[in-house]
């Protein structure tokens, strides 16, 4: 699904608009948008805040684009520059905000939330619930289709460290959701 | 490519993979605050960081535009009185500032009051085609304590696009208003038309 959106994209458009062309650039934001704001929202939770982060990333990389490699590919290079902008918003949330801390996983819903719940709410219940660096890993490999290579140098962690932290997310995910599988049967 | 990946993990994927819809003129507003930004005064140390070819062409520009602005200066000096158009609209007639470039009538600008309506905003400014989409120029102020913000803008009679700069972040565009591709940036503004006094 990825793959084929990825295949339209004509790569000649960073470059362009590293180079000053601004209606290459407008092209990046209109094919990127979507799928940027996609990536923010399951970060964040929060519409606004995720409409926030994509334009605040489009800024920085309008800003940047001097300092591209135009040997680089960019996909991840703009979702480093947005995957920062999620985490700066998340950090001035959870000033305002309590937010479930790093490693806590709830194991079981209340009676309501699992009777009737539905599937896809279930799943972002789950995701919202893992701690950001899980949630940041498994939306970029699994959502995102990003090489573990490319995670890496995007986030600067190590691969066994984000393999870890893919593993964990999808256990905790496979935990809870199995079970709201097997309700619907 | 598929470590990890199961029956549940995949319809997870699934879900989350599925393009959220984006709000009409998203992507204009985007442009805005890309617009926006650049028009921004660079801060000084990014200034300095800015190599000294860039610098000298800076210096060169400025130069000119000094010169520029002291030539306007000069011959607009008798035709402006300073006076500014208050908040509710008036007409152009009382508008002391001539153009320069075009002493028509019916071309002078117009002071057009502007208000808009955001309760939990720190700051809102206009921008838009009749001040170069520059953040500082038109700042907004509160009618009283939870009122709408309000400014007025001086436009040529015509079709004008703008937005709303809110919070020195975001760009919004306006509810009342319509919208249209704007060309400055190919995505959506809000449009007005201002009358010929």
């Amino acid at each position: 699904m990825i793959r084929e959106h990825v295949s339209d994209f004509d790569p000649t458009l960073p470059i362009r608009a590293k180079h000053g062309d601004e209606q290459a650039f407008i092209r990046i934001v209109e094919f990127y948008y979507p799928r940027c704001l996609r990536f923010a929202r399951n970060m964040l939770g929060g519409e606004q805040d995720a409409e926030e982060a994509v334009q605040d990333a489009f800024v920085r990389v309008h800003d940047s684009f001097p300092r591209f490699r135009e040997d680089a590919r960019f996909d991840p290079w703009l979702f480093r520059i947005l995957a920062n902008r999620c985490r700066t918003l998340m950090a001035r949330n959870r000033r305002h905000r309590s937010l479930i801390e790093y490693g806590d996983i709830p194991l079981t819903a209340s009676a309501e939330q699992e009777i009737g719940a539905d599937w896809a709410e279930e799943v972002r219940v789950v995701l919202d619930s893992l701690p950001p660096e899980q949630r940041e890993a498994f939306l970029l490999r699994h959502v995102e289709d990003l090489s573990y290579e490319d995670i890496s140098a995007m986030t600067g962690a190590g691969l066994s460290a984000l393999r870890m932290r893919v593993k964990r997310a999808c256990d905790a995910l496979r935990a809870r959701l199995t079970e709201a599988i097997q309700n619907e049967r | 490519m598929n470590d990890e990946r199961d029956e549940v993990i995949d319809r997870a994927a699934r879900v989350l993979s599925a393009m959220p819809p984006a709000k009409p003129g998203a992507v204009a507003r985007v442009l805005m605050a890309v617009r926006a930004n650049q028009a921004r005064p660079l801060p000084f140390w990014r200034r300095m960081a800015r190599g000294i070819d860039e610098t000298s062409v800076s210096a060169k520009a400025a130069s000119l535009l000094v010169a520029a602005s002291l030539l306007v200066g000069f011959f607009a000096r008798g035709t402006v009185d300073g006076s500014v158009a208050p908040f509710g609209g008036v007409s152009g007639a009382e508008v002391a500032l001539q153009p320069v470039a075009n002493g028509s009538a019916e071309n002078r600008p117009v002071p057009v009051a502007m208000a808009f309506d955001l309760a939990n905003a720190k700051s809102v400014s206009v921008v838009g085609d009749f001040n170069g989409w520059d953040p500082s120029a038109t700042p907004m102020q509160r009618v009283g304590r939870d009122g709408p913000w309000s400014a007025t803008v001086f436009a040529r009679p015509g079709r004008h696009t703008y937005a709303y700069m809110v919070d020195g972040a975001t760009l919004v565009t306006d509810p009342r208003a319509p919208r249209a591709r704007s060309t400055d940036f190919g995505g959506d503004a809000s449009v007005m038309m201002v009358r010929t006094p």
